[in-house]
């Protein structure tokens, strides 16, 4: 029995996410607008734009695979209802404060927030602490959050269980559920990112504060940059994966998945190379050992092979000729996967040397991790948020309905996605407020991904109202 | 001749030992890199009318910005430079021209210089005058000062390096060793060099801590920096454990 303030907090959380979500897309489309001409945007507001954009994204949908992964968990070990509440507390504060460095203080440094940029004159002094004071505050919270849900799962399961290592020997006796295995698999990397953060403040607020005593260095930090925010950003999309593992099946009236001694091998492998696939990011450093950036691309591969394949090979064991009782919530799993296996590719593509020398910089950048985002790891929340929805109501949803938001959400999607996509291999680059002449289709593509982005955007809105209505019901609701 | 030949010999001594590398006004050396030189209009000591870009495109250029009157840098810099380049034998492909920065040295004293120091002859060296040195070292970033009591130019002893585009693609303050001379003249042939890092007495925790001397990066602290958010997380992991498992037991 799912505890009653379990259910309510994970409500606010389904809540909170959706709508910053319709924030950031509008903030999105606003840019690629601006990229078309069709609005004028000063450079100043397109990189407020663009910081507040890309890290409210990274943190709504981390914390959205969060909620889900802690809701879920309470069906096998007890989790903390305060730990979550911090981390809720905590992410509402960091991204009001993050909002107010941006929007109010003009920093406008970009999500990866790359070193020196944040030291340049921003519009206010204030800024660039609060920026970082807001990073700070987040991590701290999902610190908190992460590591009460490891305690909660090792006091059920010893070390070696909760990593299924008890599989790689001959007739395992004790069972792992593969949803505990990717769960404490993806909140390791998660702890570990977040620490890489935790040195990245240090070292940035001691260069700060110095004023100028201190000065870091611009390897290491772009080194811990990229540990931190590009693990994080595959870390969420894998506690989307431990949700697809236990509900999938379950949705579908198939039996629960297993743990088998490959999943867990894939799993094991998938923690070690995910913490360094993140040295494909600094391909164009030179400076950077080539032992690193050749670890980079095998990481690279190897990291996200391994879960890719097991997972698509249950999907289609589940599906292939097996009468499935299709909802919209496996509909998003299913369609999510698929965008998660092309955003990879993409991502696979780009972090392969020789190709990062062509796409490095360009559009085909925005176009992977937006795949991967907004067509895969955005459906699986969207897939459990719909289910956990209608786990406490009676209605049943209208099928013209979901319909009608499938197609907005993967018509809109792809669209928006394509013109990234042609963009990244006619060699655009990103990051542009303005795009000159010498770009003569990049007005256009931006143009038309800003108005396929807005179909998108209708299709979350159907969404938010759809799910709010419900969540906001259960957050009110007496029943235990 | 002989005189005139041991005093930049004892200069070059103190200097390699004392103030070896230190320049007047700080590491500045990039300091308008990668920007248009002025294209200053020079006369050389053969009375040949030209200019800096036309100089340029023949071969690329190094530029040294002494004055004849210096008692100073000057001196042990040309000389440095001399003995240096004439121990590189890997790209002949450049040009040195010494420019002076004082408005009082006249043609008779540039070839004066050039013969002092046995390079009159020299198909590589080239010593002029211009009547634009504001403009030219204010597109250096070359910033001389005139000290009224000794009646010297306080100034650093600096290299420029332009390439066959007119543009400088770097440059040496204070006197540097034929491996960095290499380097200048790779950077103005647009021979791609991958780094070296310029030194800071402030910068704590790099990856790679470059020795000048030796031209090599050592693994610093940084490195370990890196490793350290997964060598804490497994210790974190194994306390939680112990943690969550001693309270059991309690």
């Amino acid at each position: 029995m799912i505890a009653s303030r379990l259910k309510k907090i994970t409500s606010l959380w389904v809540v909170i996410v959706l709508l910053l979500f319709v924030i950031s897309i509008i903030l999105g489309i606003l840019m690629r607008l601006n990229q078309g001409d069709v609005i004028q945007l000063s450079p100043v507001t397109f990189y407020t734009d663009m910081t507040v954009h890309g890290l409210t994204m990274i943190s709504i949908w981390y914390v959205a695979g969060m909620a889900a992964v802690n809701f879920i968990m309470e069906r096998y070990v007890t989790t903390s209802k305060p730990a979550n509440i911090i981390a809720l507390v905590f992410t509402l504060i960091g991204v009001l404060m993050l909002w107010a460095s941006t929007f109010i203080g003009k920093f406008h440094a970009g999500w990866t927030f790359l070193y020196p940029l944040p030291f340049k004159e921003m519009l206010k002094a204030w800024a660039t602490p609060l920026f970082l004071f807001s990073i700070a505050v987040l991590g701290v919270g999902w610190l908190i959050w992460c590591v009460s849900l490891i305690a909660g799962m090792l006091k059920k399961y010893s070390l070696a269980q909760v990593f299924a290592w008890q599989y790689f020997r001959k007739g395992p006796k004790t069972e792992t559920p593969p949803f505990i295995l990717i769960s404490m698999i993806t909140l390791v990397g998660i702890v570990t990112c977040l620490l890489a953060a935790v040195i990245l403040l240090v070292l940035l607020f001691a260069e700060y504060f110095s004023k100028g005593a201190f000065v870091n260095d611009a390897l290491l930090i772009k080194n811990l940059t990229y540990f931190f925010g590009h693990t994080i950003a595959n870390e969420m999309l894998y506690l989307g994966l431990a949700v697809i593992y236990e509900l999938f099946a379950e949705i579908s009236g198939k039996p629960k998945w297993k743990t088998t001694w490959y999943v867990a091998l894939a799993w094991n492998c998938t923690l070690f190379f995910i913490l360094t696939a993140f040295f494909h990011h600094l391909y164009m450093d030179f400076v950077q050992p080539e032992g690193l950036q050749i670890l980079g691309q095998l990481a690279s591969y190897l990291a996200s092979l391994p879960a890719a394949g097991v997972t698509v090979f249950s999907i289609v064991v589940a599906i292939y000729r097996t009468k499935i009782n299709w909802t919209l919530a496996n509909l998003l799993f299913f369609i999510g996967v698929m965008g998660w296996v092309v955003g990879g590719l993409g991502a696979v593509i780009d972090a392969t040397i020789s190709n990062n020398f062509v796409l490095h910089n360009t559009l085909w950048v925005p176009a992977h991790f937006h795949t991967y985002n907004a067509m895969g790891n955005v459906l699986f929340s969207l897939g459990f948020f719909y289910w956990f929805s209608f786990q406490f109501s009676n209605k049943m949803d209208d099928n013209k309905l979901s319909a009608l938001k499938l197609f907005f959400l993967v018509f809109g999607g792809i669209g928006f996605l394509a013109a990234f996509y042609i963009g990244g291999a006619d060699s655009i680059p990103r990051r542009y407020s303005n795009y000159p002449d010498e770009f003569p289709l990049a007005k256009t593509l931006a143009i038309i991904g800003g108005s396929f982005a807005t179909i998108y955007l209708i299709g979350i809105l159907l969404f938010f109202v759809n799910i709010s209505k419900r969540c906001v019901k259960i957050l009110f609701s007496r029943s235990s | 001749m002989c005189k005139n030949l041991i005093l930049p010999f004892i200069l070059i001594a103190f200097c390699k030992f004392t103030v070896y590398c230190q320049p007047t006004s700080g590491w500045q050396e990039e300091v308008n890199i990668y920007k248009q030189i002025y294209n200053a209009p020079i006369t050389l000591i053969n009375g040949e009318q030209t200019s800096i870009d036309k100089l340029a495109e023949k071969k690329p250029v190094i530029i040294a910005l002494v004055y004849t009157r210096c008692t100073g840098i000057c001196s042990p810099l040309l000389l440095q430079l001399k003995e240096s380049l004439q121990l590189n034998k890997n790209n002949n492909n450049y040009t040195v021209l010494v420019v002076s920065f004082d408005s009082r040295d006249l043609i008779p004293d540039m070839r004066q210089m050039a013969h002092l120091f046995n390079l009159n002859n020299n198909s590589h060296w080239n010593f002029a005058i211009t009547d634009s040195i504001n403009r030219l070292i204010s597109s250096i970033g070359f910033k001389p000062v005139w000290n009224n009591t000794i009646k010297q130019f306080d100034h650093d002893a600096l290299l420029v390096g332009v390439n066959s585009q007119g543009y400088i693609s770097k440059k040496l303050v204070g006197l540097r060793n034929e491996k960095e001379l290499e380097l200048m003249i790779g950077s103005i042939n647009n021979v791609y060099t991958p780094t070296y890092r310029l030194p800071g007495q402030n910068t704590l925790f790099s990856c790679f801590n470059y020795n000048p001397i030796t031209g090599k990066n050592k693994p610093g602290m940084g490195l370990l920096l890196i490793a350290l958010p997964a060598i804490l997380s497994i210790l974190l992991l194994v306390v939680i454990n112990k943690f969550v498992h001693r309270k059991e037991e309690v």
